[in-house]
């Protein structure tokens, strides 16, 4: 029922690696008349080993742009501009209109009246002047290996997310199991931040950070194992393929997706929901970074861009937190395709699935938003008997109706 | 010329996996040495992955890499780090 818009991205990026292989090889050859050796060089580049090597690194770099560029800034952007408005007033308002030179600096029009896009990007700009100061009594190996560690182990969940059913990197038969592994090895990086900065409040911060990720990834995976139960597969692609139809309900066609949250499991979906709103560290439960107790939690000592790595990986969390959600309850990128114009004898879909699974994640993401500057940030005791008395016997149960709807048919 | 780039990799791996364990045991520093613990049980994982098992390789990061070392410096967090410098210093000349 829905068509993606990139069908396969190795195959897409294969073409642009053809591309500036060729030109490399005409000017290569056309140097090879005084330098004849590099007649040899040529032929190498165009082989097929180097070709794919080449494709994958351009394919790993069009995933690694498409998600820490494009969406972190869309996400932050949503974030800032939303929480403003909620709180009733305007926000970030530095655009391109406020750009210091021509075209963007007119006259007649206000400097700081725009939308706010590029309110992220000066402030990255910003940290990436300032110095990099290590606290004197830090372990400082490991008070810069965190940063590395924390930031690597997010952007690894985005090497198996799949954005379409084409457009991903690696398509592994254990995706979910995947996301989840790399999910769960920040923690290691946010306590060895808190432990090595030498500081009372960034210690205090990871302690607590630590209590509340393992507590919280406990019932996070019993939900998936909840929903694997039911769907017999932990390929995201499958998954979603399973939710691409109408509920059919005693021989009749209903008009709702059947997506997983429709059903049985939605114990799951809430549990897998409070789960991943903790496992972010997002305000009903960001006791990690209480700014009225710890300073700013296990990140207080970082500064600079060691600082805005930490600080935008909550982001990118909440980036694959949204997109794991809709994949599992919310049927990823199921939706309908209204048109399929051809361009040039290729099929486009008017709506391509990527259009719908951005808009399921920036939903859900504003939904988050909205959750977590609404409601007060809650105590440590209250997380941790929330998270062992409620969501792991909730899960567990979650786990029983799978298995009971299962074994009915 | 015929390279067996699995056994290769199997060597590098177990290089590390060995240097690695050996520094768990003789680092001073406790963090230090949780976070060596967490590279040998991914250098574990990663030798998994070579025997094709991914099941199990992804089973170990999620709990050996994931929860083992976390629980192990949050037991450590709860002391000071001036206790175990002092510790060292007693044994200095």
């Amino acid at each position: 029922m829905s068509a993606p818009l990139i069908p396969n991205l190795f195959a897409v990026c294969k073409v642009l690696t053809g591309a500036i292989i060729w030109i490399v090889q005409q000017i290569l050859y056309a140097l090879a008349g005084p330098v004849p050796p590099l007649k040899g060089l040529g032929d190498w580049i165009g082989s097929d080993f180097i070709v794919t090597i080449l494709t994958w690194f351009i394919v790993v770099t069009v995933v690694v742009l498409w998600v820490s560029v494009i969406n972190l800034f869309t996400i932050m952007w949503v974030e800032r501009k939303l929480y403003s408005r909620l709180q009733d007033r305007y926000g970030i308002m530095i655009s391109v209109w406020s750009l210091p030179f021509w075209p963007f600096n007119r006259t007649h029009r206000p400097t700081h009246k725009g939308m706010g896009y590029l309110q992220n990007l000066a402030d990255g700009v910003k940290l990436i002047q300032k110095e990099n100061i290590t606290p004197r009594n830090a372990d400082s190996a490991m008070f810069h290996i965190s940063p590395v560690l924390i930031a690597s182990s997010t952007l690894m969940v985005f090497a198996v997310l799949p954005w379409s059913s084409g457009f991903y990197v690696a398509n592994l038969d254990l995706g979910i199991l995947f996301i989840l592994a790399a999910f769960s090895l920040a923690p290691l990086g946010i306590l060895i931040a808190g432990w090595s900065a030498n500081n009372k409040y960034t210690l205090v911060g990871g302690l607590r950070a630590a209590a509340m990720l393992l507590s919280y990834s406990i019932p996070m995976v019993l939900a998936v194992i909840a929903l694997v139960v039911f769907t017999g597969s932990l390929n995201p692609i499958t998954i979603v393929q399973q939710q691409d139809r109408p509920i059919v309900l005693l021989g009749t066609t209903l008009p709702i997706p059947a997506w997983y949250v429709f059903g049985p499991q939605v114990i799951g979906f809430l549990v897998f929901t409070v789960a991943m709103i903790a496992e972010m560290e997002r305000v009903p439960f960001d006791i990690p970074e209480a700014e009225a107790e710890l300073v700013e939690g296990w990140t207080t000592e970082y500064s600079g861009m060691r600082f805005g790595i930490v600080f935008a990986f909550k982001w990118l969390r909440m980036l694959a937190a949204s997109a794991l959600i809709s994949i599992l309850y919310l049927g990823g990128w199921s939706g309908p395709v209204f048109t399929t114009l051809s361009v040039g004898g290729i099929g486009v879909p008017i709506v391509p699935e990527e259009v719908w699974f951005v808009l399921r994640i920036y939903l859900l993401s504003a939904f988050l938003v909205w959750l977590s500057w609404s409601i007060p940030r809650v105590r440590i005791d209250q997380i941790l008997n929330l998270g062992c008395r409620r969501l792991i016997p909730y899960s567990l149960v979650a786990i029983l109706v799978a298995a009971g709807f299962r074994a009915i048919g | 010329m015929d390279v067996d780039w699995e056994l290769i990799a199997f060597l590098v791996l177990s290089v590390f996996e060995v240097i690695g364990s050996i520094l768990v045991v003789v680092n001073k520093r406790l963090v230090r040495a949780a976070f060596w613990l967490a590279m040998t049980l991914v250098t574990i994982g990663v030798i998994y992955l070579l025997f094709l098992s991914e099941f199990v390789f992804l089973i170990q990061i999620l709990v050996y890499a994931g929860a083992v070392p976390v629980l192990f410096v949050f037991g450590i967090m709860l002391t000071r780090r001036k206790i175990m410098d002092e510790a060292t210093a007693e044994r200095g000349p």
